[in-house]
């Protein structure tokens, strides 16, 4: 079943296309990763399908539902939502912000002490949220934007501006929650974090998907089939595969000359360029 | 239409713990308690004064204290994150108003109090409170909405203060101006026209119209703050 379906999505601001034609769809239960750089499009993408905006052509539907009706209280039960501009209320502690999420989600009181468990904030329950670090913040706005367990949640650059073990903790607490079977769209920049998390990616650029995938079919179809070889004697030789290559690594392995094989592997940032032109900033 | 009593109990929960720790709006609750204990005794004092000190609450107070709680939920991105909660519309406005509404309530009784005004009907006097409260609410919420930040929505207040609270003073005018006129027909004149009526009146059909004028204001206004949060649960 999907969670998710796009159809040639288009959304044109003024004269510009924010999004071109963008089809994808997303079965229950994987991590989808939405990468691209900044102003590709993604922020649009999830706007879309939280009815925060409306496409201009094509259809999306979201939990068997048009994405349209995502507004209504019910469906806003099913899925929750982590922006890099969310907020919470300065002057609360944790524990109150989490209280009103748990109120307006109509949620046992239990609820609470488990997310914050699960986002490593038990001990910080009592805290002002005005003054949390950085990472401690986007934690407990994880915590409320999780806290009534959605069958789907939109992460919008999740971990950005954040330090890699902070970064560590949120990727830990997602694994988790997929496993406990909520579907995750993920938009990110950071190929890196996209590569740990996903089970797919599709990557944006200016509006239109270039690749989707898995990161591994992704970098299997764009590898260069070349394999990097270095010996004992500290040469290093990348040479396409094929017989030739086989008869001198043969000749090397007899005579004890080799001391490290791989493949050549291309990174999804690797990818991205090869397929854009363009870095990823 | 969805409304969730304790979804809105929430967020009145939610506002009060925020308006008690912030001492900067929270003190706007002492100013028309001041100005009511100045004005206490003064036997010159006319119905209109009172009339002024009750408008300058319903602006200072109400409108103010709302458009800021707004206006600071969208500067922090926390109404956005509320949006996207099961809370609809009229859980969120009413939710909202529901702190300004009782904070304005208690602060009213206790200027009427000090101040010793006892209205000829005081059904009349009460719905005029109500009425005024939530026409107050409204614009509070419309000056909110429309700012960018928390400073924006303390100065969008004052055009509300100086046309609402004003309004009453325009009408001396009239005879050099006759387009002030129309000014009669705000709810601040109303109210202040409702008290002069009540000291020598109790009788249904001499409070009516003024009633009914401020019902109208806080028919469009109440629509206007609901058809505009709409409008920002969206980007487009």
């Amino acid at each position: 079943m999907d969670v998710i379906k796009v159809t040639h999505v288009q959304k044109r601001f003024g004269s510009k296309d924010a999004l071109a034609d963008v089809s994808f769809s997303i079965p229950k239960g994987e991590i989808f990763g939405f990468l691209g750089p900044s102003g590709s499009g993604k922020t649009t993408l999830i706007k879309i399908l939280t009815a925060q905006l409306n496409t201009t052509n094509g259809q999306a539907t979201v939990l068997n539902q048009p994405a349209g009706m995502m507004h209504h209280s019910a469906q806003k039960m099913r899925f929750g939502i982590l922006t890099d501009n969310s907020g919470l209320y300065e002057r609360l502690t944790i524990e109150e912000n989490l209280e009103l999420y748990r109120q307006l989600y109509d949620l046992p009181k239990a609820s609470i002490d488990r997310v914050l468990q699960f986002v490593n904030l038990s001990g910080e329950r009592k805290k002002r949220f005005s003054v949390l670090s950085k990472g401690m913040r986007q934690r407990a706005i994880l915590a409320c934007a999780i806290i009534h367990e959605p069958e789907l949640l939109f992460l919008d650059e999740p971990t950005s501006a954040l330090d890699p073990v902070n970064a560590a903790h949120i990727y830990k607490g997602l694994r988790y929650l997929n496993e406990k079977g909520t579907t995750i769209f993920l938009t990110t920049h950071n190929m890196a974090e996209a590569e740990l998390l996903c089970h797919r990616v599709a990557i944006l650029y200016q509006g239109s998907i270039k690749a989707i995938g898995s990161p591994k079919e992704l970098k299997r179809q764009y590898r260069d089939n070349q394999v990097r070889i270095e010996l004992t004697n500290g040469e290093i030789h990348e040479l396409p595969q094929g017989e030739e290559t086989a008869d001198r690594i043969a000749d090397w392995m007899k005579r004890g000359f080799i001391d490290r094989i791989e493949t050549k592997e291309p990174s999804l940032g690797d990818i991205f360029i090869k397929m854009t032109g363009s870095e990823l900033l | 239409m969805s409304i969730s009593l304790k979804r809105i109990q929430a967020i009145f929960i939610k506002d009060y713990k925020e308006f008690t720790r912030n001492y900067a709006i929270s003190i706007m609750v002492l100013f028309p308690i001041v100005f009511a204990l100045l004005y206490r005794g003064n036997e010159s004092a006319e119905m209109g004064t009172y009339g002024f000190l009750y408008n300058f609450t319903f602006a200072m107070l109400t409108s103010f204290i709302q458009a800021c709680l707004i206006a600071e939920e969208k500067e922090r991105n926390t109404l956005r994150s509320m949006m996207m909660t099961p809370a609809s519309t009229w859980d969120v406005l009413i939710g909202k108003s529901a702190l300004v509404f009782v904070i304005s309530s208690a602060v009213l009784a206790v200027v009427t109090y000090l101040l010793g005004s006892e209205p000829a009907n005081i059904g009349a006097f009460l719905i005029a409170n109500i009425l005024s409260i939530i026409l107050y609410s409204a614009l509070g919420t419309i000056c909110g909405l429309f700012s960018k930040t928390l400073l924006e929505a303390s100065l969008s207040v004052f055009p509300v203060l100086i046309l609402f609270t004003g309004a009453p003073f325009g009408l001396l005018l009239v005879d050099d101006v006759p387009l002030l006129k129309v000014l009669d027909y705000m709810p601040s004149s109303q109210f202040i026209e409702l008290l002069d009526v009540m000291q020598t009146t109790s009788a249904i059909g001499e409070v009516a119209k003024p009633l009914l004028i401020m019902l109208a204001w806080t028919i469009v206004l109440t629509v206007v703050s609901v058809v505009m949060y709409q409008k920002r649960l969206k980007d487009e």
